[in-house]
């Protein structure tokens, strides 16, 4: 045996060469163990995304990929860390809020005249995915998804409450009036809460209210650097929300992992999530053992005047130290994962290539059709290099009202007084 | 004699020469960046930005002291009347304690600096139409002030009674010694990973046991009331253990004639707790105390990974903060500005054990 496990050992030495190149990647969504190299049968984004990895390793001749252990609530943090201490990793996911903040101090490659060398074409993605990957002219990354808020649904809630169309679709408020109305008729048929989400911790609840501002034209800043957060639109969107604490039909006080438990124990008729969810809803909805049996994705509805729900972009780049042969096979990484696609929108996340946009493996994805209309109404903040502060900012003064009882005009100007702050700083 | 000497080291040469790995690593880990610490505070320095160019600081002096502790139109006067009248009762005690010779001349000016610190500080607020620059700083120490003042007692007091019950020398306290101790070997993402587990609303420990005694389950890390006790609780446990083996170790040091011959007075179990343990265990008490204060004004680990500083920000404590600023916001010189200012505190307290230290019994 021992024999045996040398040999192989042996083996693998030359197999690999002495001239394989280490390519050190940095990614957030998550640990997968023993994720394969099989990028056509995992669920979920950790386990898909560490698949592709892997298949990467595997495949690309003469690279070896070291995915590095990074956490997800510290990723930039960390990626900061590596950057200053002259160590960044080779290939590393980012979203598109943050390429002012890096591109904009030189920290990331532009790689416009490199992509054609390595096979990716990037007349195929959308507009949208180009701009995403865009900075004053050049190209920095290469786009991997849009992610965006839905409303998760649970439909035999729904249909309890009478809230189903004659197509099976969710039938959803299109006004917070009809929110209220919509939410009792939950409750008084099912006695289960209407709506979950995590407002306590992770900023879906800044998000959600980001998008209410959005559908009245508002938004919280604007291009030239002024906060308005302080507007009749903001109070708004943010009552909207809190009548339904008030009235019992939303538990503020959930964190994400509660608030997803909630919904799969069929304790809330919708979750309010991103698209990350939706294979792993899906999956978990044909288990016996949980609540949830009857899984609908849907649009984020239009409350106000125009459509709009919160979105992102998620993107790979390389540093700007990067140079020589590591930089070739980073490219080699890149085109790997864009040629991935089609296995990276199994997550429920949004293509960037038309090419399988188009495809009729795209669109036969579980519930799909569902939700084709959020890459139309999908909205970000303007960009800024404080995106994370401000966010934070945001998520401190509505948790404040929700969560603490202070009263919204004050939290709306103590916002605004931050974020200008952040701005001006 | 002194020829046989020669070919050695002086007493004194040897003493430098094994003390130079310690003074080197030292000067190269604490001295230096603390120091450098001092410099970028007085700089504005993107974390980012000087990682590619160097020249992207800019030297500002003590502006960012001023960016984080001051303000607009800041004035003094009775803004907070519970502390500061709280302060005025404190230096009111201590020269009424101090003129009747009830209080130590060090207790005296102890409780008269801090009571003076505590009618003084409170005090500054912003006036019409002012702000303070960073409004989040202030609340920040509060909170970790706060946490400072929960968490000592707590560990001081539990790892006291722990210590005089578990002071027998028999198999059974020998095993939950070693049990109580435990905890303090986990590193703090196991410790924080244990009690959220234990503080969830759905499958929690807690919250099963407040639904079989029919209430309802509090959300201990997002509820604005609990948020920051639930970190106490946690660190509570967590750090028990070193108090209660200095607690041990001190009570192994009291002869036992004493309780012997207090026994002979009548004073047994808590009288004899009171008494004779108390007393003997001071400055192992002072010693605990001071330790625990200058830990645990470092908190990080238990609200970044517990609660993320919330509920809005109640839980924020500085180490956080100084985290966030210096690694989110990429402003280095800031963070390092509240760097320093935590070690002043941090220093301060280190001072005050070095004088007790070196009080002689009296």
């Amino acid at each position: 045996m021992k024999h045996v496990l040398l040999t192989a050992a042996a083996a693998a030495t030359f197999a690999t060469g002495a001239a394989a190149q280490e390519v050190t990647l940095g990614r957030f969504f998550g640990a997968c163990e023993d994720a394969g190299t099989d990028t056509t049968t995992s669920v979920g984004e950790p386990c898909i995304i560490q698949s592709i990895i892997n298949a990467a390793d595997a495949e690309l001749d003469g690279i070896d990929i070291n995915t590095l252990p990074t956490d997800w609530g510290n990723y930039y943090d960390q990626i900061k860390a590596a950057f200053a201490g002259g160590t960044p990793p080779d290939v590393f996911v980012m979203h598109r809020h943050r390429i002012p903040e890096f591109a904009g101090i030189g920290a990331l490659s532009e790689i416009s005249d490199d992509l054609a060398s390595v096979g990716i074409d990037s007349s195929d993605w959308s507009e949208n995915a180009l701009e995403a990957v865009s900075y004053e002219g050049g190209i920095y990354g290469v786009p991997m998804d849009f992610h965006a808020n839905l409303w998760h649904v649970n439909m035999d809630l729904m249909d309890e409450a009478g809230l189903v169309d004659d197509n099976g679709a969710p039938i959803l408020p299109s006004s917070p009036e009809e929110l209220m109305d919509h939410a009792r008729m939950v409750e008084e048929a099912t006695g289960q809460d209407y709506l979950a989400a995590d407002f306590a911790q992770f900023p879906i609840g800044v998000r959600l209210v980001l998008a209410l501002m959005w559908q009245q034209d508002a938004n919280i800043f604007t291009e030239e650097g002024t906060a308005t957060i302080n507007t009749e639109e903001a109070a708004n969107a943010v009552t909207a929300i809190t009548q339904l604490f008030e009235a019992g039909y939303a538990n503020p006080q959930l964190n994400y992992a509660d608030s997803q438990q909630a919904f799969l124990n069929g304790e809330a008729a919708v979750l309010v999530n991103g698209t990350w969810v939706v294979d792993f809803y899906d999956a978990q909805a044909a288990d016996p053992d949980v609540a949830l049996s009857n899984y609908y994705a849907a649009d984020f509805p239009t409350l106000f005047d125009t459509g709009a729900t919160w979105a992102d972009s998620h993107m790979w780049a390389i540093p700007s130290t990067l140079e020589g042969e590591t930089r070739d096979a980073a490219l080699q990484v890149l085109a790997f994962i864009n040629d991935h696609n089609i296995d990276w929108a199994r997550t429920g996340h949004m293509a960037v290539r038309n090419s399988v946009v188009e495809s009729a493996a795209y669109t036969s994805l579980p519930h799909r059709d569902e939700y084709s209309g959020t890459a139309a109404i999908a909205r970000d903040t303007p960009p800024s290099e404080r995106y994370g502060a401000i966010q934070d900012v945001l998520n401190r003064e509505l948790q404040a009202i929700w969560l603490t009882d202070k009263p919204v005009e004050d939290a709306l100007a103590d916002a605004e007084l931050e974020v200008q702050d952040l701005l001006d700083r | 004699m002194r020829d046989a000497k020669r070919g050695y080291l002086s007493q004194r040469q040897s003493a430098w020469l094994l003390l130079v790995p310690f003074l080197a690593t030292y000067a190269l880990f604490l001295v230096y960046p603390f120091f450098r610490g001092v410099w970028i505070s007085l700089h504005d320095w993107n974390l980012l930005a000087v990682a590619f160019n160097p020249d992207a600081r800019e030297f500002i002096g003590l502006r960012n002291y001023q960016r984080v502790m001051w303000g607009q139109n800041i004035q003094w006067g009775f803004a907070a009347p519970l502390l500061q009248g709280l302060g005025l009762i404190g230096l009111a005690l201590a020269v009424f304690l101090r003129r009747m010779d009830r209080l130590s001349r060090f207790n005296a000016i102890a409780l008269g600096v801090v009571s003076l610190l505590l009618v003084v500080l409170p005090g500054f607020h912003p006036g019409e139409g002012g702000r303070w620059y960073d409004r989040r700083f202030w609340p920040t120490v509060g909170n970790t002030l706060v946490f400072v003042g929960f968490t000592v007692p707590g560990v001081t007091i539990a790892a006291l009674l722990l210590a005089a019950g578990l002071n027998r020398e028999t198999r059974a306290m020998g095993i939950l010694r070693t049990l109580f101790f435990l905890s303090q070997v986990l590193s703090v993402t196991v410790v924080t990973l244990i009690w959220q587990i234990m503080f969830s609303p759905r499958q929690g420990l807690i919250a099963n046991i407040t639904e079989v005694a029919g209430g309802t389950p509090i959300n201990w890390l997002t509820d604005q009331q609990f948020a920051m006790a639930a970190i106490v609780i946690a660190t509570i446990w967590w750090s028990l253990g070193i108090a209660m083996i200095l607690f041990l170790a001190g009570l192994q040091d009291i002869s036992k004639e004493i309780y012997e011959a207090a026994a002979l007075d009548n004073a047994r179990g808590a009288r004899a707790f009171w008494f004779i343990t108390l007393p003997n265990l001071r400055r192992t008490i002072m010693l605990v105390v001071v330790l625990q204060i200058i830990l645990h004004f470092q908190v990080f680990g238990q609200s970044h990974l517990m609660t993320q500083g919330g509920p809005n920000d109640t839980t924020q404590v500085l180490v956080r903060y100084i985290y966030q600023t210096g690694f989110r916001d990429s402003e280095l010189g800031r963070a390092s500005a509240m760097a320093v200012f935590l070690f002043v505190i941090m220093g301060a307290f280190s001072v005050i054990q070095f004088v007790v230290g070196r009080e002689k019994d009296q």
